[in-house]
C-alpha cells in the first residue's frame, strides 16, 4: 500500500513555493536554460519526507526536457491526447509533457541519495476555460496520465499571474485532493 | 545476480524496497523474474514501449522485445524507468 495515498496534508515551505513560481514565471516569459525544451510550460518534481500523514516538501526539481516529440513517447502521447484531451487553443501535438528517461533517472537518483521520497509532479495551467476561470484542478487528461502513478499531481493556476495558486491531487484525481499548507 | 533499482512510483509493489537482487543471464529474463516475484509490477511490464532500462547508468537501446540478447553480469545494476507524463 502506498504511504502517499493516505497523506492528510502537504507542508510546502514558502521558499520552495517561490522557487516553483520562479520556474513557472521564467518559462512564461520565454526565458530558457541551456538544454531546456523551449516551451512556455513548466514541469517539475517535488520530493520530501513523510512525517506521520504529513508530506513535507523539501526539494523542487524543475524538469528541463520534454520528450513529447521523441518516439516512442510521441505516439503514446498522440494516442492519449486523441482519446482524452479537450480541444484547446494549443494544438494537440504541442500539448502534454513526458519526461526524458535519463533526466528522470537522475532526478530519482538524487532523491534516493538525499533520502527523499518522490511526491509527485507539478505543471501549470495558464488559460481559463469556459466555466473554469481558475483552472486549478486536474483536467481529464491530467487524471488519465497520472492513473496508477502513485504520485501526487500538483496543479498550479497561472491564469492570473499576479494571483497564482496550487492544489494537489493524489494520482490526479479530483476527488482525492490533499490540502497544501504553505509554511514559514 | 543483477541488482534492480525500482523507481519510486513502483515501490509500493515491492514492499517499499528500493533494490531487488534477481538471478538471470539476460535482461529480459531478469525482468520477467522480477515481475513473477512482484506481480504488481506487471503494470510497468505491460507498457514495454515506455519502459526504459539503464545498465550501470547507460541506457539500453531498443525496446523490450529486443532484450533477450542483452546479457547481464552478476554485478550489474539495472535501473527501470517509466517516464512520468502530464497534461
Amino acid at each position: 500500500m502506498s504511504e502517499l495515498e493516505h497523506a492528510g496534508r502537504i507542508d510546502l515551505p514558502a521558499t520552495l513555493w517561490q522557487e516553483i513560481l520562479g520556474h513557472c514565471r521564467r518559462k512564461l516569459a520565454g526565458e530558457f536554460l541551456p538544454g531546456e525544451t523551449p516551451v512556455r510550460r513548466a514541469y517539475g518534481i517535488l520530493a520530501g519526507t513523510l512525517s506521520g500523514d504529513v508530506m513535507v516538501v523539501r526539494l523542487v526539481l524543475p524538469v528541463k526536457k520534454n520528450a513529447r516529440s521523441v518516439e516512442p513517447f510521441r505516439s503514446y502521447m498522440d494516442q492519449v491526447m486523441a482519446e482524452h484531451a479537450v480541444e484547446s487553443t494549443t494544438p494537440m501535438d504541442k500539448r502534454g509533457w513526458i519526461t526524458d528517461p535519463g533526466e528522470l533517472r537522475a532526478c530519482f537518483q538524487r532523491c534516493d541519495d538525499e533520502g527523499l521520497m518522490v511526491f509527485g509532479t507539478y505543471h501549470m495551467h495558464i488559460v481559463a476555460w469556459d466555466g473554469d476561470p481558475t483552472r486549478d484542478t486536474p483536467t481529464r487528461l491530467d487524471t488519465v496520465l497520472a492513473r496508477g502513478s502513485n504520485l501526487v499531481s500538483f496543479i498550479i493556476s497561472m491564469v492570473d499571474e499576479k494571483r497564482p495558486s496550487m492544489r494537489a491531487f493524489y494520482e490526479g484525481r479530483p476527488d482525492r485532493e490533499i490540502p497544501i499548507n504553505i509554511t514559514g | 545476480m543483477a541488482r534492480i533499482i525500482i523507481p519510486f512510483p513502483f515501490r509500493k509493489h515491492t514492499e517499499n524496497r528500493r533494490e531487488v537482487d534477481i538471478e538471470g543471464e539476460s535482461l529480459s529474463q531478469v525482468i520477467k523474474s522480477l515481475v513473477l516475484r512482484y506481480p504488481g509490477l506487471k503494470t510497468m511490464h505491460d507498457q514495454p514501449a515506455l519502459l526504459s532500462v539503464f545498465i550501470n547508468g547507460r541506457q539500453v537501446q531498443g525496446q523490450a522485445g529486443e532484450w533477450d540478447n542483452v546479457p547481464l553480469r552478476s554485478d550489474d545494476e539495472v535501473s527501470l524507468i517509466i517516464p512520468i507524463a502530464g497534461g
